[in-house]
């Protein structure tokens, strides 16, 4: 892992939601459902904030956090999940994953375009610690 | 006319009588019976939901191309450089459905299998509209098919393989490699299948893929989807458009779908501000 950039905020209520990117060489994950070209797929952004609301929805699930910056008030990221509700119960998703207000650290492939928005890898809970992973169904399960 | 005359005309007609008699008792369906039920009993155990295996779907695409004619050669340079860039076109953003081939080839939902006498149903999860219906009960194509998005299709047995044989699909119908990279088929689509089991758990379909505007020869193409039990892996609901809409409240209180909003930028924005 190679950590690029690390930028903890010391203002006011901020503190506590700092945000780290961090830039990871990328594991070779199956993309799902349509092509996701437009994300960076040989990166991973770690995106460390609160979720806004999870749409658990076709044909892809999105999650919306809340990153605390610099600026004061936190950047809205949209993240797409590469598939729907029925491809992520597969992988152990619920539509109860996550909910609005959930403190989480998703793992991200970002938008080329410098747009804040990504496709999902992994989401961790920092409570709980329970993560969820999206990738391959790869072989049978009789 | 005299009586001779009468009679060569009248053994003329029969045969036109007869094929109209044919036609006429082939447009019912009869009530299956209960050898029909049993029949399907002694097909294979394609039972299950089949997830389809998508890191070999992109794999054949790199190893086994289409064989593309000149023009699609170019659209498809095209598309894969945009593709490459960033900017995927995204054929089926529409909603629209996959259609054949596609279905088959680049979906990365699962498929499913329904038996019932005189057809093989193909049930697709995700667009909420992919349904294939094969018939297996001797018919033939129709003469001039109204043009769908899955054709006309008619199979049967050999042994234990399906093999389907698909006319009549709309020429706007993607002849796609991926969801961002393909060519409408133009029309004079044909394709031929042989859905197999070649493990246990492991279905193969073989696909013979026929598009004269497109393709300069068949192009011979397999794919793999993976059989899965548990119940946690059955089919969801996928209704493609509704990833469109928010679930919101109305005036009167009621549950309305509202369009999702978007950003200036395009990103999309969380059902509540």
């Amino acid at each position: 892992m190679t950590r690029l950039l690390d930028l903890f905020l010391a203002r006011g209520r901020h503190l506590a939601l700092a945000l780290s990117l961090t830039l990871i060489a990328a594991p070779n994950l199956a993309q799902a459902h349509h092509s996701f070209a437009m994300y960076d797929q040989t990166k991973i952004v770690t995106l460390n904030g609160t979720v806004k609301d999870f749409q658990w929805t076709n044909p892809h699930a999105v999650v919306w956090l809340l990153v605390p910056s610099a600026s004061g008030d936190p950047a809205l990221w949209s993240i797409e999940l590469p598939t729907g509700p029925g491809n992520l119960a597969r992988m152990g998703w619920s539509k109860h994953s996550l909910s609005a207000g959930d403190k989480v650290a998703l793992d991200i492939n970002p938008l080329r375009d410098g747009r804040s928005g990504g496709s999902l890898k992994k989401a961790l809970l920092v409570d709980s610690g329970k993560v969820f992973i999206v990738g391959p169904l790869a072989g049978p399960k009789p | 006319m005299s009586p001779r005359t009468l009679l060569i005309a009248l053994c003329l007609s029969l045969p036109s009588a007869a094929a109209f008699a044919a036609e006429s008792a082939q447009a019912l369906d009869p009530a299956p019976t209960s050898k029909d039920w049993a029949a399907i009993a002694a097909l294979p155990d394609w039972s299950g939901v089949w997830v389809p295996d998508v890191i070999d779907q992109n794999r054949q695409i790199k190893t086994n191309p289409p064989p593309w004619n000149t023009k699609a050669t170019q659209e498809v340079v095209e598309l894969t450089a945009a593709e490459k860039a960033g900017r995927p076109k995204g054929l089926f953003v529409d909603c629209l459905p996959n259609g054949l081939p596609g279905l088959m080839l680049i979906t990365h939902n699962p498929i499913e299998f329904v038996f019932s006498p005189g057809r093989v149903l193909i049930l697709g999860e995700s667009d909420g509209n992919r349904q294939r219906r094969i018939y297996t009960d001797g018919r033939g194509h129709p003469a001039d098919p109204d043009p769908t998005f899955y054709g006309h299709s008619i199979g049967h047995w050999e042994g234990d393989a399906l093999v389907v044989d698909t006319v009549g699909v709309l020429p706007e119908t993607y002849l796609a490699v991926s969801e961002s990279v393909g060519v409408a088929n133009n029309g004079d689509l044909h394709v031929v299948e042989r859905l197999h089991l070649t493990a246990p758990d492991t279905l193969t379909d073989d696909l013979t893929i026929t598009a004269p505007h497109e393709l300069t020869a068949p192009w011979k193409t397999s794919r793999v989807f993976y059989r899965h039990r548990a119940r946690q892996d059955e089919f969801g609901e996928g209704v493609c458009l509704q990833g469109k809409f928010v679930e919101s409240v109305d005036a009167h209180g009621d549950a309305v779908f509202t369009p999702l909003q978007y950003a200036a930028d395009g990103s999309p924005l969380p059902p509540k501000p």
